[in-house]
């Protein structure tokens, strides 16, 4: 390893998150084939390290915002397993009671303040957020994770240069998978790093980041965070990954090229992080014990999830309004 | 459709069109008055015969044509009849609840329509006399009724007949609870000894019951009477009689009965009990043979034992189809009643609980 | 009481509220250093200063969502869009994420902000800055939307507005920023979802909202004039919807006419006769009729923008003839 800046207990944090969001994405896409999970998901195989590196890094105050292929990143914030698949199956036991569904997970009481299905719209948001723990004097920063095809979009151009012209405590991530849906990235961007080649248009630094290595991750993480917090203002940053599975559930993936899937397998983020681990003196019955304890605690929350019931019906008409209820007249 | 000229009188051949009220053009409507015509008996306001439009005039005022010339034409309109003129909602809500016709209303809206205003002060004016007669319609229950009654009357040959009931072992018992689930108890029990009386008459044979739904009328006030059905009430205890008697009574009130709570009833008890009265002659419900009324339970003297003493006494009386029995059956009926009613042990009728091995 | 006009009404109210509650805090284009390009926003930042009154560039998508992420982190925002049209730029905020968050999330967070806008026509812009559009929030579930007609209403709703714990889209008409009225003095609140009756007649119901209202009223008395006796509702809020004296107004009179801005299609007052329709059926007298601008873009030059939104002339000449 490059230097000891990450001590023990940070770099079983790190495994035993990615480890989290990787069986539990596994167990959605078995729920999903058991027509347990309805509608679609969009899983996070293969992008554990960005998820787990910033979470870490993060204070249990701070905002996070994510896309609809946000499973990694609620779970990395320390939302419940249970309340993660009670919500993919419309359970009761559900993080929102199935009100919002696989793209819109939420739990504030972890930071997480929701997941965001229309492509950019979180930035804005986000930058919101950021604003209001400026003008609190909080100290609290917001993180907003999205892909490379938001990196297109209007509201993407807009919240970087808010964030940028009112030097905002907001890190924006974006998880280059390198395909915007079914598309690769680069066939559509004018730029070669759709964010990274960006950054100075708004007076940002360059960014480019290993996004399967969580030290390499959480390293940037810490530092943009505490520059953040430090009032320094916004970061533009590109986290290089891959997804192994489609782009959501619907999606077989036929457009890689033949051996790309392969090539990044090698490159698998925890493989990478267990060899390092391990090689740096960890036990590999230590690794193992985390596996089976996560594993358990996985089974135990679908078992949980399974026996919840569907949300009872009222439920439809809740909520709209603070009062708790949905009426718009007297 | 032609109009042409009235013969206005047995002897009269021809009449003038002193004044036409319509021109050319214009949209009549039947029965609309349309010209005047004058003849040497009389001068006349002749309506139109059709509705439509007034497309041509012959006879100019002025004119003077045989009876039966053709005076002017009308081009009716398809389904222009002239049937009632188009009443707007809150107009026809209003002559419902008043019982008003719209011929009675006089219509200044456009095209003479009858307006809401037209109405609240055809009201306003006629609300003044008071000694006009005022319509009042009547509910659909009443309506029924007056339907069932007239039926029942018409059909069954009634007779009445009364026994006079000392309630005192019912009043020691019944705490809160009224007369009638004891009278309902002490009837289920005695038509079982006198299966005529809860039966249906067909004829040539009467079709005796086994199971007896018991009608219990509530009084809704104005609306009317109507008559919920305990459904086997033999089959139930005193305390369970009472229960499904209130519960039946309350959904009455509450107008929540359903088709089934009405239908199969096959003997019929009608509280009058609480009017104050001493004895009402009943009208049987077809398809049933007999109905029994009670009266209000009032403490009179009487005497037991060679004493005079106070006691809670009320009339029972029965009116029968005398197709079904004959007086003496029905006065056995009703002593049997009366006998239960007054030596039964109702503490522990009350205190019994569940069904009785039924 | 003090007389004030429907602009400067806006900036009194913002002042008051941001006055009470150091969370609230006002962001939009050249609504600081300039004021506003309406004026209506004059002097807040010299009393609240930059950290709380925020000039943003034209980036409407950022605004409204930056209004959004305030809001669920603590904040009570303000956030102007110069004119209602723009909303279309900004619809995914209004319509996908404010809108629609509460619910998704269960209740998790709320959103309490107040977006406020110039809507409406007569200032000869051209279609694209002078449409009315307030029946594309009144549309979409989990929206409050509000839209006064005089300088109190301004303030009293504004504030109430801003008191609110939903977002509340706030449509101020750009054609009734010059209009005085008398304001009540000190702090003063009014209740969202309160229509108010402005006249009683007793022969026909209008109900009309914004700049419709007083078009309404001198309607009205025209009316009287020819024997025609008409209640004039300001219906104030769409949403809630103050259905109670909506259905009780047209019941006294059995006839319902609405005054709408928007075009025909769709607009506020097919609602309104629909529920009356489904309602007080049994009490109308006649047909409901709904005067509306004609289901046109809004030309630009100054005669024919007159005669496409409804004028007095044509609310008066439609409820003669289809009173009888």
């Amino acid at each position: 390893m490059a230097s000891d800046d990450i001590d023990r207990s940070t770099r079983l944090a790190l495994y035993r998150s990615q480890i989290e969001i990787r069986l539990l994405e596994k167990r959605a896409y078995d729920l999903f084939l058991q027509n347990l999970v309805k509608g679609t998901s969009h899983l996070s195989l293969g992008q554990e390290a960005v998820a787990a590196g910033f979470a870490t890094a993060m204070r249990p105050d701070d905002y996070s915002y994510c896309t609809y292929r946000g499973h990694s990143h609620t779970l990395a914030r320390g939302s419940p397993m249970v309340g993660v698949l009670g919500e993919l199956m419309g359970r009761r036991c559900g993080l929102m009671g199935g009100k919002g569904g696989s793209m819109h997970l939420t739990s504030v009481a972890h930071g997480v303040m929701g997941s965001y299905a229309i492509v950019g719209a979180h930035l804005p948001v986000a930058a919101g957020a950021a604003w209001s723990a400026q003008l609190r004097g909080s100290g609290q920063v917001a993180v907003c994770f999205f892909g490379d095809g938001t990196c297109n979009i209007g509201a993407f151009h807009e919240a970087l240069n808010l964030a940028a012209v009112w030097k905002l405590p907001v890190i924006f991530v974006c998880e280059n998978n390198q395909y915007m849906e079914y598309t690769p990235i680069r066939s559509v961007t004018a730029v070669q790093h759709p964010a990274a080649d960006r950054a100075a248009a708004y007076g940002l630094e360059r960014i480019v980041v290993d996004g399967n290595d969580a030290d390499a991750v959480y390293r940037k993480a810490r530092e943009s965070i505490g520059k953040a917090r430090g009032g320094g203002g916004p970061s533009l940053i590109e986290a290089m990954t891959y997804r192994t599975s489609g782009h959501s559930r619907a999606d077989p993936a036929r457009y890689r090229p033949p051996g790309e899937l392969e090539e990044w397998t090698k490159r698998d983020p925890i493989a990478l992080y267990r060899a390092r681990l391990l090689e740096a003196g960890f036990g590999e019955g230590e690794l193992r014990a985390i596996d089976s304890a996560v594993q358990r605690a996985v089974d135990e929350a679908t078992e949980t999830a399974k026996a919840s019931p569907p949300p009872a019906l009222e439920v439809i008409s809740t909520d709209v309004w603070a009062d708790g209820g949905s009426s718009w007249r007297n | 459709m032609d109009v042409v000229m009235p013969q206005l009188g047995e002897t009269v051949k021809e009449g003038t069109v002193t004044a036409w009220h319509k021109k050319p053009g214009e949209k009549v409507m039947a029965g609309e008055r349309l010209f005047e015509v004058t003849t040497d008996k009389v001068d006349t306001d002749v309506p139109a015969p059709a509705s439509g439009v007034l497309a041509r005039i012959f006879v100019p005022e002025g004119g003077t044509v045989p009876v039966g010339a053709r005076l002017a034409l009308i081009e009716e309109e398809a389904g222009a009849a002239a049937e009632e003129p188009r009443l707007s909602p809150v107009v026809r809500k209003l002559l419902d609840e008043h019982g008003l016709d719209a011929a009675q209303i006089r219509g200044t809206g456009a095209e003479g329509r009858i307006t809401r205003r037209d109405v609240l002060e055809h009201l306003e004016q006629h609300d003044a006399p008071a000694d006009e007669p005022r319509r009042m319609a009547l509910s659909k229950i009443r309506k029924r009724t007056a339907e069932q009654m007239t039926l029942s009357w018409r059909t069954i040959p009634h007779v009445l007949q009364a026994v006079e009931v000392d309630f005192q072992a019912v009043d020691q018992a019944r705490g809160a609870l009224s007369y009638l689930p004891f009278v309902a108890v002490a009837v289920c029990r005695a038509l079982a000894e006198y299966p005529a009386v809860n039966a249906t008459f067909e004829g040539d044979s009467l079709l005796l019951h086994r199971r007896v739904n018991l009608g219990i009328a509530v009084d809704l006030g104005e609306e009317g009477l109507i008559v919920p059905v305990v459904k086997d009430a033999a089959q139930k205890n005193l305390p369970e009689l009472a229960r499904a008697i209130q519960a039946l009574a309350e959904k009455a009130r509450q107008r929540q009965l359903v088709p089934d709570d009405l239908t199969e009833a096959t003997y019929t008890i009608s509280n009058s009990g609480r009017f104050g009265t001493l004895l009402t002659a009943p009208i049987i419900n077809p398809p049933q043979v007999a109905i029994l009324s009670t009266d209000a339970v009032v403490k009179k003297p009487v005497v037991v034992e060679g004493a005079v003493v106070v006691r809670p006494v009320g009339v029972l009386a029965q009116s029968f189809d005398h197709r079904a029995f004959d007086g003496a059956y029905s006065a056995a009926f009703l002593r049997r009643l009366k006998q239960i009613l007054e030596s039964e042990n109702w503490s522990a009728a009350l205190a019994s609980r569940g069904s009785e091995g039924t | 009481m003090a007389e004030l006009t429907y602009r400067d009404a806006v900036a009194a109210a913002i002042a008051q509220e941001m006055e009470r509650d150091e969370r609230v805090v006002f962001l939009g284009e050249d609504v600081a250093a300039a004021g506003g390009v309406f004026k209506t926003t004059v002097g807040l930042l010299e009393k609240f200063g930059p950290r709380r009154v925020r000039d943003t560039p034209i980036s409407e998508q950022a605004i409204v969502g930056a209004a959004m992420g305030a809001a669920m982190t603590g904040l009570r925002p303000i956030a102007e869009i110069m004119f209602s049209d723009f909303f279309a730029v900004c619809w995914d905020m209004i319509a996908n994420e404010i809108a629609k968050a509460r619910y998704m999330c269960a209740g998790q967070f709320s959103l309490p902000l107040v977006i406020r806008t110039a809507n409406g026509s007569g200032s000869r812009f051209g279609a694209q800055h002078s449409q009315s559009v307030e029946n594309w929030a009144m549309a979409v579930p989990g929206l409050k939307v509000v839209a006064p007609s005089t300088p109190a209403d301004v303030k009293g709703l504004l504030a109430a507005a801003v008191r609110d714990p939903d977002p509340v889209i706030f449509f101020e008409h750009k054609g009734l920023y010059a209009t005085k009225g008398e304001v009540p003095d000190g702090e003063y609140v009014d209740q969202l979802g309160t229509a108010k009756v402005l006249r009683q007649g007793s022969d026909a119901t209008i109900v009309a909202l914004a700049a419709m209202v007083p078009r309404a009223l001198q309607a009205a008395q025209l009316l009287e004039k020819e024997g025609i006796s008409a209640t004039v509702v300001d219906l104030r809020s769409l949403v809630p919807l103050d259905t109670r004296t909506l259905l009780a107004e047209t019941k006294k009179t059995g006839r319902l006419y609405t005054v709408e801005e928007n075009p025909r299609l769709c607009g506020w007052g097919a609602e309104i006769a629909s529920i009356v329709a489904e309602e007080a059926f049994y009490d109308l007298d006649g047909p409901i009729v709904r005067i509306t601008t004609p289901h046109v873009p809004l030309p630009a030059a100054d005669a024919l923008e007159d005669n496409t939104v409804p004028t007095v002339e044509r609310i008066v000449e439609t409820v003669r003839r289809t009173a009888g």
